[in-house]
């Protein structure tokens, strides 16, 4: 039996070092879960164990995950499984620790997941620069045919599977999943139009399930020890564990994983042991650069972190990549970075996100270097507002967010100060 | 079989409002086109009626609610006043990718959806360039009227701050693009891949340096680049040939047609008094005008840019020549056209008028009429036969290319559809989207194979007894027909092919000139009838035999009694007075020009001086087609008119005149004053033309997409059809019977044999006045099979010297990896002695 | 008697403005020796401007032949290249002509005009024998260059003038 030790599910390498070996991993029982689904259990066992189980995606939507899977398309074949390796929002590094430390319980997932949904293909989409990592990860699937648990007939049986891995070229865009196809196919990394869903409409025009990394790797242990099991971890409506990410102006950042309904003054200020040099906690970016700043008052940080507790404080819970803002921050600094991340990633398919990223990089440039007036910042609050809902696919909107939501919730740091030239000098200590 | 439904004719109807207007449409129609229907206009850039949906440019945002539906009961749920209540959704919804619902209600002019189109507009003028006033779309441009009817009125945007790209960027010899003004709406890419099959253009990087770029070498290689300038919302891609020629508004529109190739598409001849021409009037563009039936509202690159040969330069004739102390000289119409008649009357029954496949039915009219009232012969300049067959069993009323679809075939023989007929290989590849089965029969590769069921393959010869082997995959075996037949009919996929021919609904033959010289043609021609007539496909709308014509109006020609020559060269020579019109056989064929020489009294009739007139003993010369009245009979027996679009030279007439001078000085009465004159005498002797008048030829419908009605963002600049659409001509009444001909084996040579093809661009007296085609214009060449230039050590691109009858000519070799040994592939057109199969030598 | 009093003054009242009047200068001048100055405001024969470098600032749009309400103007454009460069950007006016007997000097040309090539000038003095002579080519209606500007076309450096509005500033 897989040993788990407190709440670490998915980061069990960090109780048990040798699990990042095969041979640990068998030792703890890996792919007895994987012999017994193939020999013993249909698919919509599996797929109902998942479902029971509530996991939800972790990539960011939080869509229940044996749901997706049963919206399959069975009229169509073949079926397709695309892991979304393609871990690219600025402050998340959770997938890379899975893959890298824990990769067969990671690998295990991905397995048990194209069997629920009867593909016999599965991909791994990687970014780019996880080169390294998929040169690994082709290592440890050549090491799973050699031992006869991916290939033709696995254990007698007729099923088969086989798993590649594909490196993307750099595109944040891809981490979308219907980019990600595009990519996959080897087009232009560009969203294809919604509905069709992947379920139906996936990879080469077939029904394709896409999963982040973090979610399939808590299948293995969902299958093995039970939906009712899993569900003792978190809320009644956000089981299992969480990675949460933790960077920013905290004294201990790094991965966490945690109930789903932690707090954020439980992750903050007990395990990432609060703000250095005791100055005072300011903003909670709760997504990456994808999200709303939340003023971090003794509300929010007594907020759960949970799919439904975040969206009341007007902000979502994402892929969990917390970046901490301190009361030295100027805000104005903060969104101009993420205004130009998002104009270098935009894709330029749709009008509103390929001009509208680019004439925010503009004006945020100019307030950043004290060229701009008052009437600038309204200017482009009214340009991230004229993007939203209008937008083909997600990022154009996330694209926003931080826009908006600094402006809203901090006016104080974009009142421009007559005669300050720049404000270069005082942002000195941000790029220490 | 034979109950399909035909997939694209969708008969649900949904009940839906737009702005407050109830409409009602079929089901899966997308609600910018709803709106369309019924004179709303929704804002579009990226959408396109004949491009699949992409959503990307945002521009048709508009709210769109549906009907509350109670879950328990199922039921619509009603307000207090009884009607159902609407749910908006929260955000905008893209008018161009949602299909319409039963009860949905769409509005366009609430504050909100302005406010989006604004906001949109302001965002795709933060990257485009304000240089209007020199962009050649000014005037007639998408983004020019959307922003005076939806835009802003001040600018937010910093002008210091605009993106600086490369203006002026050549992605082919023949297109420009303006990076600056690219909108990325990615109609040109999408036209390339979706409609025209070659995706050569396609996006590079991401955002705002998302641009345009060209996979191919050469750039922009495709035979349908001009119709991306049609459809650019801006003026991001413009042609070579119209760059910085006139402003739209400057520009007078009449209607044409291309005199290319036996498609027959109509065109919008722009023109315009130029200073530069001595104050002339000009062509400066040529243009698709929609025809849904025949070209829709495309146009080859050849129909677009190769109208040059009928400009009014140095090379025009503009008076009679008359030959004098062995040179052409300058003499009055009424000394040549006196000295024409005497030797004419001299000639007696000696006289041999050959016709040019590119003459109005009027000028054929009145040659055959003139040749026959003198006893002579009416001969017409084409390699091909059957002329008579597509009388009888041809296309009739009614057919229109877009109605084949699932359950439908579409054979295609010995023709390369793409180089000899384009716009009908784009609707063939169209037809076999909808499902329809494609067959093509050929000895060597063609794109249209990409899209075909059955790809048959025969050897250079057999074309007729291909056909008859798929009329014998599935009638009664027959022990007396040639091996050659017997071996096709054994083929596992001529069999399946015949099987899908039989069970077809709806069949159209096409056959073509590849590799066929006169007899091989009359030979296909009779086989491809048996085809028809024994699976019964004939005189139902869709149904018939099309012949792929050398020329232009070789229809026309058939219908008014001219017939190619078996022996021209035999003619020629024989020929007391021969009257060559729009002809040029000397430049066609050294034997020919042996024969015109040996001819008697020579008169050529050309709007140019050409290879045979320079022999000739009088040179008369005719109006070009940019500058007369007529009609054309296209391919599908569609009988079609072209107007003057500019005024011939003072004393030029159309060939049917000056021929009817001629004729009157002979004592022949002829209508020598309208074309449409003519036309009414052909209407009351010609069977098939009977009851047709000018008026039924320029009858106009509503067609759909609908475009052209100044919102030039829907559909593109391509001119609405106010002119007409044509008449097809019905097949005539008597059915013809079977009749088998054992088909003759080929002719076998020692050497190499050399087959004649047919290329789109090649170098004949039509294409080389245009300078603006000459980078894509290929120099002579032949086409040899691996095996063969293996064995004779040549290398592709080589320069060999090619023997044909008799004639050396300098060529490029090229390899063509489909080619059977022994065969190489001579194109007509370049200079090389090819009439019909022959033996060829090639030496390095 | 008061009548004749009144008769003398209104007989001196005239003499006294005879005799004023004859003191004053002469009104009339000896055109065409001596030329009265215009109004500021006057319109009369047409210029195509330069830019200081010598560069013509017409690119040949045709706005101004589009706005004119006499149907009086002509333009044909056609393509700068750097070896042969005219005006900024890629168009110029190859042809331009105004017809001055059809012209009714409204100003209309000179407000369409995007790059302020053509003004209307104080010249009035035009006259002509013959109704071609009417006809203003691009030739005649150009400035010279300045003594300092190289005439048009000029040869530059590839990419130095690659918009036709140079100068254009942030609308507001």
């Amino acid at each position: 039996m897989s040993t788990v030790k407190g709440s670490h599910i998915l980061l069990r390498h960090r109780d048990n070092p040798a699990l990042s070996t095969f041979e640990g991993y068998i030792k703890d029982g890996g792919f007895k879960t994987w012999k017994q689904v193939v020999t013993r259990m249909t698919p919509e066992a599996v797929v109902n164990e998942v479902f029971d189980s509530g996991l939800r995606g972790r990539g960011g939507a939080g869509f229940p995950t044996g749901l997706k899977w049963r919206f399959i398309d069975k009229n169509n074949w073949p079926h397709y499984v695309v892991v979304n390796a393609d871990e690219s929002e600025p402050g998340t590094f959770k997938d890379r620790e899975i893959m890298e430390s824990n990769p067969w319980q990671f690998l295990e997932g991905v397995m048990l997941t194209a069997y629920a949904v009867n593909a016999n293909v599965a991909y791994i989409y990687l970014r780019g620069e996880f080169w390294m990592l998929a040169a690994e990860l082709d290592k440890q699937i050549a090491r799973l045919r050699k031992e006869k648990l991916l290939g033709m007939k696995l254990f007698g049986t007729d099923y088969e599977l086989e798993l590649h891995t594909h490196l993307g070229a750099g595109a944040y865009i891809c981490g979308e999943e219907t980019a990600l196809l595009e990519s996959l196919e080897g087009k232009l990394g560009q969203p294809r139009l919604r509905p069709p869903f992947p379920p139906s409409f996936g990879l080469y025009g077939k029904p394709t399930i896409v999963n982040n990394v973090e979610t399939l790797a808590n299948v293995p242990l969902i299958i093995e020890k039970g939906a009712k099991w899993y569900r003792k971890f978190g809320t009644e409506k956000s089981p299992g564990t969480k990675i949460f990410s933790l960077s920013g102006r905290v004294a201990k950042p790094g991965n966490y994983e945690l109930p789903l309904g932690t707090t954020y003054g439980d992750l903050i200020m007990t395990h990432g042991g609060g703000i250095p040099e005791g100055r005072k906690i300011k903003a909670i970016m709760s997504a990456g650069a994808s999200s709303t700043l939340i003023v971090a008052d003794d509300k929010a940080l007594a907020t759960p972190m949970d799919y439904e507790s975040v969206p009341a404080l007007g902000a979502q819970l994402g892929s969990a990549s917390i970046i901490v803002i301190d009361e030295t921050v100027d805000l104005k600094w903060l969104v101009d970075k993420t205004v130009h991340f998002f104009n270098h990633e935009s894709c330029g398919k749709c009008t509103p996100c390929r001009e509208g990223t680019y004439w925010m990089n503009n004006i945020t440039q100019r307030i950043l270097h004290g060229e701009a007036e008052q009437k600038d910042v309204d200017l482009l609050k009214d340009v991230a507002m004229n993007m939203k809902g209008k937008c083909l696919c997600a990022l154009g909107e996330f694209a926003t967010e931080a826009v908006v939501s600094s402006i809203e919730r901090f006016p104080k740091d974009f009142k421009i100060k007559a005669g300050a030239k720049t404000i270069a000098g005082e942002l000195k200590v941000m790029h220490d | 079989m034979t109950d399909a439904v035909k997939p694209n004719v969708e008969t649900t109807l949904v009940n839906l409002t737009i702005d407050n207007v109830p409409v009602s449409v079929p089901k899966g129609t997308l609600v910018v086109d709803a709106a369309k229907r019924i004179g709303i206009d929704i804002p579009v850039f990226c959408y396109h009626p004949k491009l699949e949906p992409v959503g990307m440019c945002r521009m048709c945002l508009v709210d769109i609610g549906l009907p509350a539906v109670n879950r328990e009961t199922g039921k619509v749920e009603t307000d207090k006043q009884g009607r159902p209540v609407i749910n908006f959704g929260r955000a905008l919804q893209t008018g161009c990718t949602v299909e319409v619902a039963e009860g949905m209600v769409v509005v366009g002019y609430t504050e909100k959806v302005q406010k989006a189109r604004q906001d949109v507009l302001e965002f795709l003028l933060t990257s485009h360039p304000l240089d209007c006033p020199i962009c050649d779309k000014g005037g007639e441009c998408p983004l020019q009227n959307l922003t005076m009817a939806h835009g802003r009125s001040d600018s937010r945007f910093i002008f210091d701050e605009k993106i600086k790209l490369a203006k002026h960027v050549p992605l082919g010899e023949m297109i420009f693009l303006d990076r600056e003004r690219c909108i990325q709406c990615a109609r040109c890419t999408r036209f390339q891949d979706e409609i025209a099959d070659d995706p050569v253009i396609g996006f590079e990087a991401r955002g705002r340096s998302l641009q345009i770029v060209t996979y191919s070498e050469p750039g922009f290689d495709s035979i349908w680049s001009g119709n991306t300038t049609d459809i650019c919302p801006v003026g991001a891609l413009t042609t070579t040939d119209f760059r910085f020629g006139a402003r739209p508004w400057e520009l007078q529109a009449s209607a044409s047609l291309c005199t290319h190739c036996p498609v027959g598409c109509n065109t919008t001849l722009n023109t315009r008094r130029e200073a530069k021409a001595g104050g002339e009037m000009v062509v400066k563009r040529v243009m698709p005008r929609q025809n849904e039936e025949v070209n829709e509202i495309w146009l080859c690159d050849k129909g677009r840019f190769a109208h040059h040969y009928a400009a009014k330069d140095d090379g025009r004739l503009t008076g009679p020549l008359v030959r004098r102390d062995g040179k052409l000289v300058a003499a009055t119409w009424e000394k040549a056209l006196a000295l024409v008649a005497e030797k004419f009357e001299g000639a007696g029954k000696g006289l041999v008028t050959l016709a040019g496949g590119k003459l109005t039915n009027e000028d054929l009219y009145n040659l055959a009429g003139l040749a026959k009232a003198r006893g002579g012969k009416a001969l017409l300049d084409s390699r091909m036969a059957g002329g008579d067959l597509t009388a009888q069993v041809g296309l009739s009323t009614g057919s229109n290319l877009a109605d084949l679809g699932k359950g439908d075939a579409a054979l295609v023989v010995a023709c390369d559809l793409e180089e000899e007929a384009p716009l009908w290989w784009l609707r063939v590849k169209q037809a076999a989207e909808r499902g329809a089965t494609v067959i093509v029969a050929n000895p060597r590769r063609t794109k249209l194979e990409r899209h075909a069921a059955f790809t048959l393959r025969y050897e250079y010869g057999h074309e007729a007894a291909l056909v008859t082997a798929l009329v014998g995959s599935f009638s009664p075996k027959r022990a007396d027909l040639p091996a050659a037949v017997q071996a096709l009919i054994r083929d596992k996929d001529v069999k399946d092919a015949g099987q899908a021919i039989a069970g077809a609904k709806d069949l159209i033959v096409f056959y073509g000139s590849e590799g066929t010289g006169l007899a091989e043609s009359a030979a296909l021609a009779r086989a491809c009838a048996n085809l028809l007539i024994g699976t019964g496909h004939i005189g139902r709308p869709n149904n018939g035999l099309v012949a792929v014509w050398d020329k232009a109006n070789a229809q026309g020609g058939w219908d008014m009694g001219l017939r190619p020559s078996a022996d021209l060269a035999a003619d020629l020579g024989a020929a007391k007075a021969a009257y060559i019109v729009a002809a040029d056989p000397a430049g066609d064929s050294p034997a020919l020009a042996e024969a015109v020489k040996a001819a008697g009294f020579v008169v050529v009739q050309d709007i140019r001086l050409s290879a045979t007139a320079e022999l000739a003993d009088v040179v008369l010369p005719a109006a070009a087609f940019t500058e007369r009245d007529g009609t054309f009979t296209s391919g599908e027996r569609r009988v079609q008119r072209l107007h003057p679009a500019v005024p011939a030279y003072a004393g030029l007439r159309g060939d049917f005149a000056v021929t009817a001078q001629i004729a009157a000085r002979l004592g022949v009465a002829q209508e020598k004053r309208l074309a449409t004159g003519v036309f009414n005498q052909i209407a009351a002797s010609v069977p098939a033309y009977a009851g047709l008048t000018s008026a039924a030829l320029s009858e106009v419908r509503e067609q759909w997409p609908v475009i052209g009605r100044g919102d030039v963002y829907y559909g593109g600049t391509t001119y609405d059809n106010k002119q007409g659409l044509g008449v097809q001509l019905p097949v005539s009444g008597d059915s013809p019977a079977l009749t088998f001909e054992q088909p003759a084996e080929p002719a076998k040579f020692k050497g190499l044999k050399a087959v004649p093809v047919t290329r789109l661009y090649d170098r004949g007296t039509t294409v080389t006045p245009s300078a603006v085609l000459h980078p894509r214009l290929p120099g002579a060449f032949i086409a040899l099979s691996v095996e063969d230039a293996d064995k004779m050590k040549i290398e592709p691109g080589q320069k060999v010297q090619a023997t044909l009858n008799g004639v050396t000519v300098e060529v490029e070799a090229h390899i063509d990896n489909s080619l059977a040994q022994g065969v190489v592939l001579a194109p007509r057109s370049f200079g090389l002695a090819i009439e019909g199969p022959c033996e060829i030598t090639v030496k390095k | 008697m008061a009548n004749v009093i009144g008769s003398i003054a209104a007989l001196m009242n005239g003499m006294w403005t005879v005799l004023k009047q004859g003191l004053e200068g002469p009104v009339t001048v000896q055109y065409p020796e001596v030329k009265r100055p215009v109004h500021r405001r006057f319109k009369g024969r047409h210029f195509l401007r330069r830019y200081e470098n010598g560069l013509e600032r017409c690119i040949g749009c045709s706005l101004c032949a589009a706005a004119c309400p006499a149907d009086a103007i002509f333009v044909e454009a056609s393509e700068n290249t750097d070896d042969k460069r005219y005006s900024p950007g890629e168009r110029y006016a190859s042809t331009y002509e105004i017809n001055m007997l059809r012209c009714i000097f409204c100003g209309y040309c000179e407000d369409a005009c995007p790059t302020q090539a053509i003004v209307l000038g104080d010249n009035y003095e035009m006259s002509f024998t013959d109704r071609s002579q009417a006809i203003y080519t691009r030739e005649m209606l150009l400035d010279p260059a300045a003594p300092d500007a190289r005439p048009t076309p000029q040869k530059v450096a590839p990419g130095s003038f690659d918009r036709s509005i140079p100068d254009m500033k942030d609308p507001d």
